[in-house]
């Protein structure tokens, strides 16, 4: 890469995905459905994907691009952002973005999933997630070994580094030069912010906190046929407008180009694995109701926290009978949430948080340890825009109904919120597990237990103290808060050996050579990232690797 | 204007244009439906349907319609019309069996929640000599919907669930269906679908900036002093 590459101004355009020129400047779905293969259920292909999302997107992309003829099976449907999503809070649910089907959720702190963390459909759950897309810190490596907590990873910083860079420049990601962790520059320059994101810059400000515009996957200007983003602030409900990436439109239109075929409506049910061989023969999955097994000469799950870990235990057979990758009893485990409390406050002003995406202006600069707060690791502040439901939401949670509810409704208007990001350790209880109940496909309904370890709970205390501090130092005249939880990574963890980890450090499940998992839930811990960016990230690598290895799969 | 003076009453201000819940509001001349011209046509469908098609009651059966009517009304403040029609939307969402994607590990499904919230609620009324949550007194109502909400309901029906949580629920798809709608869109001075349209003025670095077509608050009241000065918090 030539560091012209990374000036503003002068951006190049990722020169191996043709996706953006791809799509039509005027209509939002995909323009090459019509070119795109089929493939046979007996047809041997050499990947199939289980999932659609940030993981699967990105590799089955790069391995197309390789010559690999790759079949990504997709629950959810295939979208086209004209006809299927609308600028609506309540219609982004009833179009079918989130992940419905239901889980059970117990522990101290369960989990509310849906909406808040899971999606279904191509594009995954970057079609309806904020749009923030920070890089993990070098500190986020070697965790154990810094901080004694946690877990290390099996790769660092630096074998990430350009795996980095390439997926911001393909999002595009716009933001201000970033000063943490890795100091880095982004390809498209920090957009405008809104008064509801300004009154909280001010305040940090004041207080002695940098926050920085960005780092979002919002175009900030033309990118190909991806125009310029409008500010309407339903980021959440899926851009209609093609300006937030997600893999539907920064992916797929150039693997459809190299023959890769994206099944949708296909609910994967087991990996089944070869009892002669020990080599994963395809996948089963059901479409309409209807049984289909796919053949394939490589799998690669990428399903998400719940589904990755559901999925690998519900294949159990004779060679794996606790599931795959389970000999260590290590699968659905390490399941990481980060801790999202929200704090709001009051202005006299009208600051309509509503306009403007909600990801505007963050801050990294407690995201290192620091041992003078007395807990590991630490948070990064985001502000957070809710639109009329989630905000009634953030209302009831402070106990507020009735006429009281209704009050502060009408004063929506004057509130702006700022949100934590709190780095959650891994803990082995906190796991995935299958329970008695079936779901339509007969499959066992996931169950997803959560509790917060000490250092969690002290990190979230310390946060919301900051939060009320610099909402302080804004002049707020009061303010409500919220304790929430976003985002889910781990699950199938990666490590050092199989007594450790599900997966080596280039994602191959231990023990079963053409197996691989390629999504959040590899990661051993989390630091304070949305976690989008590190998940495609982690895929490029895996695709590179598997591309060397291609010869003997 | 601010909260230096005598805050008017909420319910003083009548709204002058378009439909607001109970005409309350702080944006007499605005209305967000008059902007639908601007809304993409998937959008506008979506949310005129939700307006004009309020959908029949099919999962509620008559009884548990009339009590959770009533509930609604106390939880959402609806104490006259026009009325958001909110348990129409919820029996709508319940009928239709996809909900919102998880389960307490202490509570039933969605629906059964919603049912034994109904029977719960006319156990409550019946301890306090009423046939139904919806015969009882609005100060009972209120009082009972109170304990609800802080998990201080017991016996019978609410033997089966954690109370504060089944709250959680309810008060989440009350939440939906109610700012779903379009008048408390309009109550609320939120600018509604804004696709293919989008947004020029921010607000920053000029605070109180905005659209030509968006509508003038007519007062404001910081709802933290409010709330607690009406003894409503």
């Amino acid at each position: 890469m030539t560091p012209s590459l990374l000036n503003k101004g002068s951006f190049a355009m990722p020169k191996d995905n043709d996706s953006p020129f791809l799509l039509d400047k005027h209509k939002r779905g995909l323009q090459n459905l019509d070119r795109m293969a089929r493939y046979r259920d007996d047809d041997v292909v050499d990947l199939v994907v289980v999932g659609a999302g940030a993981g699967g997107g990105v590799l089955a992309q790069r391995l197309a691009r390789k010559g690999w003829q790759v079949v990504v099976l997709e629950k959810g449907p295939f979208w086209d952002p004209d006809r299927d999503w609308v600028s609506d809070e309540k219609g982004a649910g009833q179009a079918g973005l989130y992940w419905t089907d239901n889980r059970i959720i117990s522990g101290n702190d369960p989990i509310e999933m849906g909406k808040n963390n899971s999606g279904q459909g191509v594009g995954g759950s970057m079609t309806h997630f904020a749009g923030y897309t920070p890089r993990l810190h070098p500190s986020d490596f070697e965790v154990k070994t810094r901080d004694g907590v946690g877990a290390d990873w099996p790769i660092s910083y630096p074998e990430l580094k350009e795996s980095f860079e390439r997926v911001e420049r393909e999002l595009p990601v716009a933001g201000e030069d970033w000063p943490w962790g890795d100091p880095h520059t982004y390809p498209h320059s920090p957009h405008p912010v809104s008064g509801a994101a300004y009154v909280a810059w001010e305040g940090a400000r004041r207080y002695g906190i940098e926050m920085r515009v960005g780092p979002v996957a919002i175009t900030n200007g033309v990118f190909g046929n991806r125009p310029h983003c409008i500010y309407r602030g339903f980021c959440l409900e899926g851009c209609k407008v093609n300006a937030k990436a997600s893999p539907l439109i920064t992916h797929f239109p150039d693997a459809i180009e190299f023959g890769c075929e994206i099944r949708a409506g296909c609910m994967v049910t087991r990996v089944e694995i070869d009892d002669a061989t020990g080599r994963a023969s395809g996948v089963a999955y059901m479409r309409d109701g209807e049984e289909h097994f796919q053949r394939a000469d490589a799998v690669a799950v990428c399903g998400y926290a719940i589904e990755t870990p559901r999925l690998l235990l519900n294949s159990a057979c004779p060679r794996h009978p606790s599931g795959l990758g389970n000999n260590a009893d290590l699968v659905g485990r390490y399941v990481m949430v980060q801790g999202a409390t929200q704090v709001a406050a009051r202005f006299q002003d009208l600051l309509r948080m509503y306009k403007a995406p909600p990801p505007e202006v963050s801050s990294e600069q407690f995201y290192e340890t620091d041992e003078a707060r007395g807990f590991a690791r630490g948070f990064s502040i985001q502000t957070i825009s809710p639109l009329p439901i989630g905000w009634a939401e953030h209302v009831a949670a402070e106990g507020h109904w009735g006429q009281s509810m209704r009050e502060y409704m009408r004063d929506y208007n004057h509130w702006s919120v700022l949100g934590i990001l709190a780095e959650f350790l891994p803990q082995a209880e906190n796991r995935v597990t299958l329970g008695e109940e079936k779901d339509q496909n007969g499959m066992p309904v996931p169950h997803f237990n959560y509790n917060r370890c000490a250092n969690d709970k002290a990190i979230v205390d310390f946060a919301r103290g900051v939060l009320m501090e610099i909402w302080d130092g804004a002049g707020a005249e009061d303010t409500l808060t919220i304790d929430r939880y976003a985002h889910l990574v781990g699950g199938a963890r990666m490590g050092f050996s199989p007594d450790d980890s599900v997966v080596d450090s280039s994602q191959r499940v231990w023990g079963i050579e053409n197996l691989f998992v390629v999504d959040g839930s590899v990661l051993p811990t989390q630091g304070s990232a949305n976690p989008a960016l590190a998940i495609m990230a982690l895929a490029d690598r895996c695709a590179s690797l598997l591309d060397r290895k291609a010869a003997d799969k | 204007m601010g909260t230096d003076q005598a805050h008017p009453n909420p319910h003083g201000l009548r709204q002058r244009k378009g439909t607001t819940p109970q005409l309350a509001g702080r944006y007499p001349d605005w209305n967000v439906l008059d902007e639908q011209e601007h809304w993409d046509e998937t959008t506008r469908r979506v949310v005129l349907s939700r307006l004009h098609d309020v959908p029949e009651l099919t999962f509620f059966d008559e009884r548990e319609a009339a009590t959770l009517t009533a509930f609604c009304d106390v939880l959402l403040a609806q104490d006259e019309e026009p009325r958001i029609p909110v348990l129409a939307y919820i029996d709508e969402k319940l009928a239709g069996g996809v909900g919102d994607g998880w389960q307490y590990y202490d509570l039933p499904g969605d629906g059964e929640v919603w049912r034994i919230v109904a029977r719960g609620l006319d156990d409550e009324a019946q301890r306090n000599a009423f046939d139904s949550f919806a015969d009882a007194s609005l100060e009972l109502q209120a009082s009972i919907v109170h304990r609800f909400g802080q998990g201080e309901l017991h016996g019978r029906a609410w033997e089966s669930v954690n109370v504060a949580r089944a709250f959680k629920v309810v008060i989440r798809y009350a939440c939906q269906a109610f700012y779903s709608h379009p008048w408390a869109w309009t109550e609320i001075g939120f600018g509604g679908p804004a696709y293919p349209r989008g947004y020029g003025a921010f607000g920053a670095p000029h605070m109180g900036e905005r659209e030509s077509w968006e509508g003038e608050e007519s007062f404001h009241v910081d709802p933290v002093k409010d709330t607690q000065e009406r003894g409503i918090e």
